[in-house]
């Protein structure tokens, strides 16, 4: 039966930054450059053909998209100048927007005014929430101790209630995510077990970024490891060691040198991509969305007001420390809470399932006997239809 | 009538070449104008908009002015007929067409804009003076193109000097083995015309000679020839070869596309004209020891035909037109580091393997893979091409390379399809067990017969596969292809032993300053550009200056001999009724006005 | 010089490896030095080349050759060079004679040995043919300076200029009632958009004021007499319908071909409901709609959906299997100016490759793509299929294709489609080549004399074609074969006179019966009768020496120049020896 094209959806996805994908003409360059384009999985010039066509619901079931690291070496040796990095790049974030349910992560997309008012407006919230709490049962002039103007026991149940909210959501769109590729496909049916054996794959993947190392130029991979390994770090400390962290005014360096590692790491790593995308320094920085900015920016300001506060309490400063505080929430709540599901973070979950599933995919495709990796061409070289 | 002048512009960047302040405000003072508007570039038309504003100013013709004005006018053609006008009466004013795309061309542009006004076909009403023409022609390059328009004139009686850079005319078609889609052998159809070019009695014929200079006006130039010195007798040399076998000195032979080597003293190859020998000054060691050294050549000379401190002289000529067949070069195929040119012994380019599989190429047409050598000189290894050499099991052929490509030429080369097809089924003749792929992107088999050509290489069994490969890699001796079979879904990495780059064609080695000598325009890609792209695909800007063949945009052997038999007819219609054609740069504005005025009344 | 005591060189080529790699060339001079008459024997890597003319000459002045058999390739490839070299020895050049063992022997041939064996016969054969060889001069006559143009379209007007502007007559003659042929009927070309109009209305201009062209609208050549140089046409003009036309004649040296193509009929294709389907057009009258400035469907809408179909008629299986060069460019064309006309359009191209080879044209490709042109490729032989849309569709019809560089089969919306039709032969092609005697290809196009080196020539002199008519072929291709051919002419009409073969048939008036079983035999009516004689006699210039009248001559009274009895049967004798 044949699929409906539909002409229209590059339009749909010109906000999510697919504006060069029509200067395509599938010379499949940039499938045999990438180092990660293999049967059966082989991009960039087929999502890229199916985004031409609008073979909306074939994107849709694809993972692809989230295979790709953008190293950018396809766009390098692109002829047509068609940037298929940056097309892959889009096709996550429209992806993001598909999975998560709630249509809110549609709308950031579309509109990064939307997104940062969006923002500001939780912020400006969390602001007051806990300027209201803080007024209410402590003394701004206290830092910790009995009178705290932010008592750590209450921040860390509050952590704890974002955090279980946040996964929730985050939790409902990966499985859209899973439907979407796995579930109902019905060719390549993944056995149970497989999920099972195969499940170890998916802490390797979050935790090591393997296939990133895999790319011709190493320095991307590793900062992207840097941040990702101290943004883990630090989400351990806050929802683990909180009362450690917040205890003073002497520093324990059983638990803080973590935190200044992280924090380095956070702020060094979001510097340096901050950098790369102002001077364009190579061709995966060359287009930068605007919630590529946002997510940079909060993540910079979020570590920047986090080693902040620590350094005005330690300084005795419990005041300027505690507005400080209530400024980094102001940051942390939005960040975590709107980019996490929503927007650019959510691909720190998305991107190791879709390793992870294509694992176990490959184990069902084995069992159907799918041909070795690497075949010669076949004689006539023409489709038989 | 009221007119409505727009000026639109089709390029992604704004007209540098054209004042358009200056031509609204001509255009605005233009009989029966009413409005000159500016949508500037690349503009969004709304014809339903358009047709609103045609219907207030009630606008009877309209009038698109820009560098390609044609692209607007559907919109505005469409606003016609919403309004109820008539829709023939949407005029071009195309600078690019009509030669207002050089530097300060704002009165042609001007002209142009007057024309369309005027409803006149530019062409029609631009008609520059006629001027006499000078009987002789110099034909400068002496490839198929320079050959078939040098006989052309010369057979109907009129002298042609006919100057090509190398030692001997032929150009790149005497190195083909064989052509598309017959498979003649070029040599058995060339090589007769280019005799006939030696034994003509109204072709004087200067090969290793450049054209220095030109002055003058069209139909009465002087060019002024440098003759460098050949150091051998051309009429009293008997191509014995004599000389070569003394002498010491071994280099990379042009002809052969570097594949094989020839002495310092040499005949380009066999069948060369004029067939007499030569001296390449820059290898030979007696020249570049200032006489002190060698000289075994001249003295084992049984004629006594070489004169080693023989010195090149200049020559004047006059002549009244000019046949401008510089033909083309290929591609640098280093510059695409993916393909390892250069690094892999066995990744060759076209012209490499033209000479490879030809009959008197170093192989004697063997198609072979190199073999590893000691050099004693060079105390070095290095790879050279034995006839018993082995030959290559599977044979890969890159199209498109370095063309259709932005960044390198984002031109196509018009015939890499064909000749690369052709090289297919070279290779399974010669090596009927040998694999050999095609990696192309669209397969160009325009030309008659050429589909048919396509097809039967598909039946004989070469593997066609649509997709562009990106890598040739070797791993411990052995090269790898690596790119995608994209109707099958798959990146495909396998190995080769030969591969084979079909690299493009750009504007032959000292275009720029021919064209800036000639003063003739050329394209953005550095071809020759042509008088009017549609109708005179051989004439140029520059009164009774030609172009024919490759010069002018990549082309195949037949194209490029009807070019060069069209540029003869330009030229002998001038000579015949002794009246040539001026410079369309040397007619002023009102001259144009004036005329269009005319034809509009009569 | 007697056929008793001939001095006979034979030369073998090895034509590179051409013949070499299955002839032994060397066996084959051997054996032919010891050939009675032959003096000299050589074999050579390339006697077409100038060292191996030289050397012929050489040996017929040194061993005072009087004759000379080269066995190399085809004579249609060098017996003019081999009898250019043994006149510059000053040796009548019809005393070669040429033995093709490259063709005949080593292309055809795998087994070394028995090539070689043949080689030798064939090589034998010709010695024993040339011994018997006469001395033949040809002569040349006038080249009447005016000129003959058959079709009115750009290629027709093209080259009348030419001749006009070189200040020489030519005759213009055009079927319908004007002048433009199919160029008239398009609105822009591509790559750059320029007006088709213009280049039209400026030709058509300058023709008809032009004193030197004479153009017949309306009309027709009926009948063409005469040979090179010298040609009598007759020139048929019907007076608008009531058909009481005249007729005149005219004297010319030479005929310039530009009949041009006619386009594909897409009622053929019965796969994409052209002339059922409402909305399915063809390329031409789509050009119409640009004319009008009125993109639409047949109830007066503007389309949404516009999908392009190449290749109709061409590349395909059923119809024609050449590709028209023209139609990629021209689907390209399309896609822009809808775009622009419509702005809000979508327009998808469905094609099999595209060819945009030409100046320009590939950068048109990547603007078209950029202007969100969807492109579709199908496979040839697995064509598009249309069907009419569901109610509930936003479109009229649904082309379904089977898309190569997805390998999905998918269908896309359309409310109106354009058919590429390709280019055909015209329908009276046949007519002209017989009017003209030159001969067509197996898709009707007219043959060049040579397909790479003389495009414009065909294989009777002083009859030219250019344009379309001898294959697809856009605007500047067609105008710059067009030139051509008035250059290949003018060259001659320079020169004033022409050489004439010394070859052809000639009657022995004393045998001659008058039966006239010739006169109607002759595919060149070269042979007249004379009624007071009571005999037939050969017009020398027209005879192409087919040798049809020498065989059915029934008083054998009509022999060949250089094709005698004698000679044939030496030559036979000689392969069976």
């Amino acid at each position: 039966m044949a699929i409906r094209a539909n002409p229209k959806l590059i339009d749909e996805l010109v906000p999510y930054g697919a504006e060069d994908v029509v200067k395509c003409y599938q010379c499949g360059n940039c499938s045999a450059v990438c180092p990660f384009s293999k049967q059966p999985y082989v991009f960039p010039r087929k999502p890229m053909r199916l985004l031409q066509m609008g073979l909306e619901e074939k994107i849709k079931s694809s993972i692809d998209p989230w295979l790709c690291y953008y190293c950018g070496q396809c766009s390098e040796q692109c002829p047509r100048e068609a940037e298929p990095g940056e097309t892959m790049m889009s096709l996550r974030r429209w992806l993001t927007s598909r999975y998560d349910w709630t249509g809110i992560s549609r709308l950031f997309y579309k509109s990064w005014r939307f997104e940062v008012g969006a923002v500001i407006l939780v912020a400006l919230a969390t602001v007051a929430g806990f300027l209201a709490f803080g007024f209410s049962q402590g003394s701004i002039h206290h830092y910790d101790g009995p009178h705290a103007f932010l008592p750590s026991p209450s921040i860390h149940i509050f952590d704890w209630t974002l955090a279980i909210v946040l996964l929730a959501l985050l939790l409902s769109n990966a499985a859209r995510m899973w439907w979407f590729t796995m579930g109902r496909d019905k060719e390549v049916k993944a056995p149970l077990s497989a999920y099972f054996t195969k499940a170890y794959l998916l802490p390797v993947h979050f935790f090591t970024q393997k296939r990133y190392s895999q790319c011709e130029h190493k320095a991307p991979w590793l900062t992207h490891l840097a941040l990702m390994l101290s943004y883990v770090t630090m989400l351990v400390l806050i929802m683990f060691f909180l009362r450690d962290m917040a205890a003073g005014p002497a520093i324990d360096w059983h638990v803080h040198i973590f935190g200044y590692l992280a924090t380095i790491g956070l702020i060094g790593s979001s510097i340096l991509f901050l950098r790369s995308r102002i001077t364009k320094s190579s061709a995966q920085y060359k287009h930068s969305h605007e919630s590529d900015w946002i997510f940079l920016v909060l993540l910079l300001t979020v570590a920047a007001t986090g080693i902040l506060q620590h350094i005005l309490h330690r300084s005795g400063l419990d005041m300027a420390a505690n507005i400080m505080y209530v400024t980094h929430l102001a940051l942390v709540v939005p960040m975590l809470g709107l980019e996490v599901p929503f927007s650019k973070w959510s691909h720190l979950a998305y991107r190791p399932l879709a390793m992870y599933f294509a694992d176990v995919r490959a184990v069902a495709l084995a069992r159907q006997g799918q041909p070795e990796s690497m075949p010669e061409p076949v004689g006539g070289g023409l489709r038989t239809a | 009538m009221r007119i409505g002048v727009f000026l639109c512009q089709a390029g992604t960047v704004p007209i540098d070449t054209v004042d358009l302040s200056a031509v609204a405000h001509y255009a605005a003072n233009l009989p029966q104008v009413e409005s000159v508007r500016d949508l500037g570039v690349l503009p969004t038309l709304d014809p339903s908009a358009l047709a609103d504003e045609i219907s207030q100013d009630r606008l009877e013709r309209i009038v698109i002015a820009g560098d390609s004005p044609g692209f607007f006018k559907p919109a505005f053609t469409r606003a016609m007929a919403l309004a109820g006008r008539e829709p023939n009466e949407v005029r071009l004013a195309s600078f690019r067409q009509h030669g207002a795309n050089t530097r300060n061309s704002t009165e042609r542009a001007k002209a142009i804009v007057a024309c369309a006004v005027y409803g006149v076909p530019f062409s029609l009403a631009a008609v520059p003076a006629q001027t006499k023409v000078h009987p002789a022609t110099l034909v400068i390059g002496g490839g198929i193109a320079g050959i078939q328009a040098a006989l052309e004139i010369a057979d109907a009686g009129k002298k042609v000097y006919l100057v090509e850079r190398t030692g001997t005319i032929g150009g790149h078609m005497a190195m083909f083995d064989k052509t598309f889609p017959t498979l003649d052998c070029a040599a058995c159809i060339l090589t007769p015309k280019m005799v006939a070019v030696g034994q003509h009695e109204m072709i004087d014929l200067m090969t290793y000679s450049e054209v220095e200079s030109i002055s003058g006006t069209p139909g009465a130039y002087k060019a002024t020839i440098l003759r460098n010195a050949r150091r051998v007798d051309e009429t009293s040399c008997v191509a014995c070869n004599m000389c070569a076998e003394v002498c010491p000195v071994t280099v990379p032979s042009r002809f052969d596309a570097g594949i094989a080597t020839r002495k310092a003293i040499y005949i380009p190859f066999p069948q060369a004209v004029p067939n007499a020998y030569l001296i390449d000054e820059a290898a030979c060691t007696y020249v570049q020891s200032n006489g002190t050294k060698c000289g075994a050549c001249a003295k084992k000379c049984p004629k006594g035909c070489i004169d080693l401190d023989a010195r090149g002289d200049v020559i004047q000529v006059e002549v009244g037109s000019v046949v401008v067949a510089t033909g083309y070069d290929v591609l640098d195929a280093r510059k695409i580091e993916p393909y390892g040119y250069g690094v892999y012994p066995n990744v060759l380019t076209a012209l490499e393997f033209e000479r490879l599989t030809n009959a008197s190429g170093p192989t004697g047409g063997k198609i072979v893979t190199k073999t590893k050598r000691f050099n004693k000189r060079t105390k070095s290894d290095e790879w050279v091409f034995d006839p018993d050499g082995p030959p290559p099991s599977s044979v890969a052929i890159i199209h498109c390379v370095g063309s259709r490509d932005a960044n390198y030429n984002p031109y196509c080369s018009r015939v890499c399809c064909m000749y690369s097809l052709k090289f297919a089924h070279l290779v399974r003749e010669k090596l009927p067990e040998a694999r050999c792929y095609e990696f192309y992107i669209d397969m160009r088999a325009y030309g008659k017969g050429y589909e048919e050509f396509f097809q039967r290489i598909q039946d004989e069994g070469t593997f066609i596969v649509r997709g562009r490969s990106a890598s040739v890699t070797q791993r411990d001796g052995q090269m790898y292809l690596k790119g995608e079979d994209i109707l099958h879904d798959r990146v495909l990495e396998f190995p080769v032993d030969m591969v084979l780059l079909a690299v493009g064609l750009v504007p032959a080695e000292g275009a720029e300053g021919l064209a800036a000598m000639l003063g003739i325009p050329r394209d953005e890609y550095g071809w020759f550009a042509e008088a009017d792209y549609n109708s005179d695909p051989t004439g140029t800007e520059r009164g009774a200056v030609y172009v024919a063949g490759a010069s002018q945009g990549p082309k195949d052997i037949p194209d490029t001999v009807a070019q060069a038999s069209a540029a003869a007819s330009g030229i002998l219609k001038g000579i015949v009724s002794g009246r040539g054609v001026d410079s369309l740069g040397s007619l002023s504005l009102e001259d144009i006005e004036e005329r269009a005025k005319t034809l509009v009344a009569g | 010089m007697s056929a008793e005591s001939p001095r006979i060189g034979v030369y073998v080529c090895n034509c590179g490896t051409n013949i070499a790699k299955v002839v032994d060339c060397d066996a084959v001079a051997d054996f032919a030095s010891q050939l009675p008459g032959v003096v000299v024997a050589r074999s050579y890597k390339y006697m077409c080349s100038n060292p191996g003319q030289e050397m012929i000459v050489q040996d017929i002045q040194e061993q005072q050759l009087d004759r000379v058999v080269v066995a190399s390739c085809s004579p249609r490839m060098h017996e003019p060079t081999f009898r250019r070299a043994l006149q510059s020895a000053s040796l009548n050049p019809y005393f070669l004679e040429m033995a093709n063992i490259r063709e005949q022997v080593s292309w055809v041939h795998d087994d070394g040995a028995i090539a070689t064996d043949k080689a030798k016969a064939l090589v034998r054969a010709a010695v024993n043919r040339v011994t018997r060889h006469e001395p033949l001069e040809s002569m040349s006559v006038d080249m009447c300076p005016d000129t003959l143009i058959i079709g009115g379209g750009i290629a027709g007007m093209t080259a009348a200029l030419e001749f006009a502007d070189a200040g020489k007559r030519a005759y213009l003659v055009e079927k319908l009632d004007h002048l433009g042929g199919n160029v008239a009927r398009v609105d822009l070309t591509a790559p750059y958009m320029d007006a088709a109009g213009d280049i039209v209305a400026d030709r058509v201009r300058r023709v008809i004021e032009s004193p030197n062209i004479e153009v017949f609208l309306n009309s027709e050549v009926r009948s063409l007499d005469g040979f090179v140089g010298n040609f009598t046409a007759m020139i048929h003009t019907s007076e608008g319908p009531a058909g009481n036309g005249h007729d005149v004649k005219v004297r010319v040296g030479n005929v310039v071909v530009c009949t041009g193509y006619k386009e594909f009929d897409a009622t053929r294709v019965t796969h994409y409901g052209y002339g059922k389907l409402p909305n399915v057009i063809t390329s031409f009258e789509f050009e119409h709609m640009l004319h009008e400035g009125r993109i639409e469907m047949k109830d007066g809408r503007p389309p949404q959906y516009v999908a392009i179909i190449h290749c109709v008629g061409s590349r395909s299986p059923e119809f024609h299997t050449y590709c028209s060069r023209v139609c990629c460019m021209t689907a390209l064309k399309y896609a822009r100016e809808v775009k622009s006309a419509l702005p809000t359009s979508y327009v998808s191209d469905i094609y099999i490759d595209m060819h945009a080879f030409g100046k320009g044209m590939e950068d048109f490709y990547r603007r078209s793509s950029e202007i969100k042109t969807l492109f579709l490729m199908y496979k040839r032989g697995d064509h598009p299929v249309i069907r009419k849309a569901d109610p509930g569709d936003d479109c009229d019809m649904l082309i379904e294709v089977h898309e190569q560089l997805s390998g999905e089969t998918i269908e896309i919306p359309a409310d109106l489609v354009i058919l590429m039709v390709g280019m055909e032969a015209r329908e009276d092609s046949e007519e002209v080549a017989h009017l003209v005697n030159i001969s067509r290809d197996k898709d009707g196009w007219f043959i060049e004399s040579h397909p790479k080196l003389d495009p414009v020539a065909t294989t009777t002199e002083g009859i030219y074609i250019a344009g379309a008519c001898a294959a697809p072929k856009d605007i500047p291709d067609t105008v710059a074969q067009a030139r051509a051919a008035a250059g290949r002419i003018l060259s001659k009409i320079a020169r004033g006179k022409i050489e004439i073969e010394a070859v052809y048939a000639e009657v022995d008036e004393e045998r001659c019966s008058g039966c006239r079983i010739c006169n109607d035999l002759c595919p060149y009516v070269a042979i007249e009768y004379d009624p007071e004689t009571k005999r037939s006699h050969v017009i020398s210039a027209l005879c192409k020496a087919c040798g049809a009248c020498v065989a059915a001559c029934p008083s054998g009274a009509i022999k060949a120049r250089h094709f005698t009895d004698a000679q044939i049967f030496a030559e036979i004798e000689g392969v069976l020896a």
